[in-house]
């Protein structure tokens, strides 16, 4: 007899194991392909090298369409997660209200933010507005959840002690239950600000605005050596939005 | 003399409770007087103390606060609060905010209330709170977080804050029972030395009788809800506290916090 730890074990190896051998068998992988491919793959690769350096003009205005796009993006899930917020929160409203709003928030979160773009396209045309809108819609079913849980945490004893001490309603909020939500606020906010940036790079895939639209377009035209440049861009900018974010996380907590 | 608290007949039921918290309590405290008020976990202080503070409605009997009467149905006007100051069980401070600012919380009721929105204390109250946190001992530590703070230091933020509300009547709720006996001693003693130096009365609450005797001139005995005794610390005997914690020991449904 197998213990239940080693049968659990066993039925987990066993599942991964058909999975991987469904993918192989069912899909038509064609690995020699792969092995024919060699010279084509050689030669795009080639065709990147030496990346472009001419389209700093282009990666300048696509970064900054994306910035754009990024901080408009989040001031609208800002704005959208404030009342949303409140109707998550556990301490404000009762569950048949905050159960079916959570509900709604996680259906948004589960809708990837690409596909949310490409809808908003089809919606509103190409440009940086559809992104925008996509942005602000997908960024607040993680926000409006963050700031719920902001909301719960405030601790109730020091509003009573206020209220005891005479303090009225505005003067409680703004020195019992403001200190105690703005440092998570401000921390939620940046670091879906930083999602919102590092998504937003690959919007204009979709054609929803910014710099992903140069990728795009330079390879369908074949100009790989251009789209080389801006993906080192892409890169690049991932890095220095991550090396900011470290540090102000640094200073929130 | 002025009474500070006339209780006539007071009984409270807590929502959802059976046996009530409060029974047919009835006792005067004259102004400036400090008394204790002495019974095992669960007889019902805070219930008492807070009611005392204006923050429990649907009681019956009659209440009289710094000669005003308490309204059951409502809390008192908030012109009225200040002068009820409250030391909190669990100190109810602003985690993330300073010592100073805490304590500064406490002149908010006293403050404009453009000033109190603000959070701009004029000259005037940031004396009054340095003063405040001077008296507690902890003037040093005016610009640290409470969240950085050990729990006799809180405590000690949470008596501050109570002092720079400048009560005429300040209600204390185990003010000192997360401190060592010694620090529990000194604490007790600056906070009723900074009640006298003001002219408030002072009624705090505790389970410990040397504390009582030591810091009180009056001590209030409570158990389940009604009062035991009420006499001077002078004439308080060895067996009325002992008759107090009657079958208190630790049992299995109050479990070994119990024992305090
Ligand atoms: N919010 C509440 N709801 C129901 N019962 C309560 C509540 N607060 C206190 N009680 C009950 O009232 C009684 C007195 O409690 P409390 O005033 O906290 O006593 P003490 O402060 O002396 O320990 C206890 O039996 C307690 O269980
Ligand atoms: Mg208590």
């Amino acid at each position: 007899m197998m213990a239940p730890r080693d049968f659990g074990g066993f039925v987990t190896s066993s599942l991964i194991a058909i999975a991987i051998l469904w993918s192989l068998v069912t899909t038509d992988v064609e690995l020699s392909r792969l092995a024919s491919a060699g010279p084509r793959i050689t030669d795009f690769i080639g065709r990147m090298f030496p990346p472009d350096p001419t389209v700093m003009t282009e990666i300048k205005k696509g970064s900054a369409e994306t910035l754009r796009i990024a901080i408009l993006g989040s001031l609208g899930a800002v704005l959208l997660s404030t009342p949303l917020a409140i109707l998550a929160s556990e301490t404000m409203v009762s569950r048949a209200v905050f159960g079916p709003v959570r509900a709604l928030l996680a259906f948004i979160r589960a809708v990837p933010l690409i596909l949310v773009a490409m809808l908003m396209v089809g919606a509103v045309g190409l440009g940086p507005l559809p992104g925008i809108i996509a942005v602000a819609f997908h960024a607040t079913g993680m926000l409006a959840k963050f700031y719920a849980e902001a909301i719960d945490g405030v601790s109730r004893a020091p509003i009573a002690a206020l209220e005891s001490a005479g303090a009225g309603p505005l003067v409680r909020l703004r020195h019992a239950i403001w200190p105690q939500m703005a440092p998570v606020i401000a921390r939620d906010t940046i670091f879906r600000f930083e999602l919102n940036l590092r998504e937003s790079l690959v919007l204009g895939i979709v054609g929803a605005g910014g710099i992903g639209f140069y990728i795009q377009t330079y390879i369908r035209s074949f100009q790989y050596d251009k789209a080389a440049s801006v993906t080192i861009a892409v890169v690049g900018l991932v890095i220095v939005i991550e090396a900011i974010n470290i540090t102000l996380r640094r200073r929130f907590t | 003399m002025s009474m500070a608290i006339e209780i006539d007949d007071l009984s409270y039921v807590h929502k959802g409770a059976q046996l009530p918290a409060l029974e047919r309590v009835s006792f005067r405290i004259p102004a400036g007087e400090c008394v204790a008020l002495l019974g095992p976990s669960g007889a019902g202080k805070t219930t008492l103390l807070a009611l005392l503070d204006g923050r429990i409605q649907g009681w019956r009997g009659r209440v009289s606060v710094l000669g005003a009467p308490l309204n059951p149905d409502r809390p008192p006007p908030r012109a009225r609060r200040p002068d009820t100051g409250f030391v909190f069980q669990e100190f109810a401070l602003v985690e993330r905010s300073t010592a100073l600012r805490n304590v500064l919380n406490g002149r908010l009721g006293r403050m404009s209330p453009f000033h109190a929105v603000l959070g701009s204390p004029m000259a005037h109250d940031l004396d009054i709170a340095r003063t405040a946190l001077a008296d507690c001992g902890i003037a040093e530590l005016a610009e640290r977080r409470v969240d950085s703070l050990s729990g006799g230091q809180r405590q000690r933020v949470a008596i501050a804050r109570c002092l720079a509300q400048e009560p005429r009547l300040i209600l204390a709720d185990e003010p000192v029972s997360n401190l060592d006996p010694a620090r529990a001693g000194e604490v007790l003693g600056l906070m009723t030395k900074a009640a006298r130096a003001r002219d408030a009365t002072a009624l705090f609450s505790s389970h410990q009788p040397d504390l009582a005797r030591r810091f009180a001139g009056r001590i209030i005995g409570i158990r389940e809800g009604r009062i035991a005794f009420n006499v001077p610390t002078s004439e308080l005997k060895d067996d009325a506290t002992a008759e107090l914690y009657r079958g208190s020991g630790p049992t299995p449904e109050l479990g070994p916090r119990a024992v305090l």
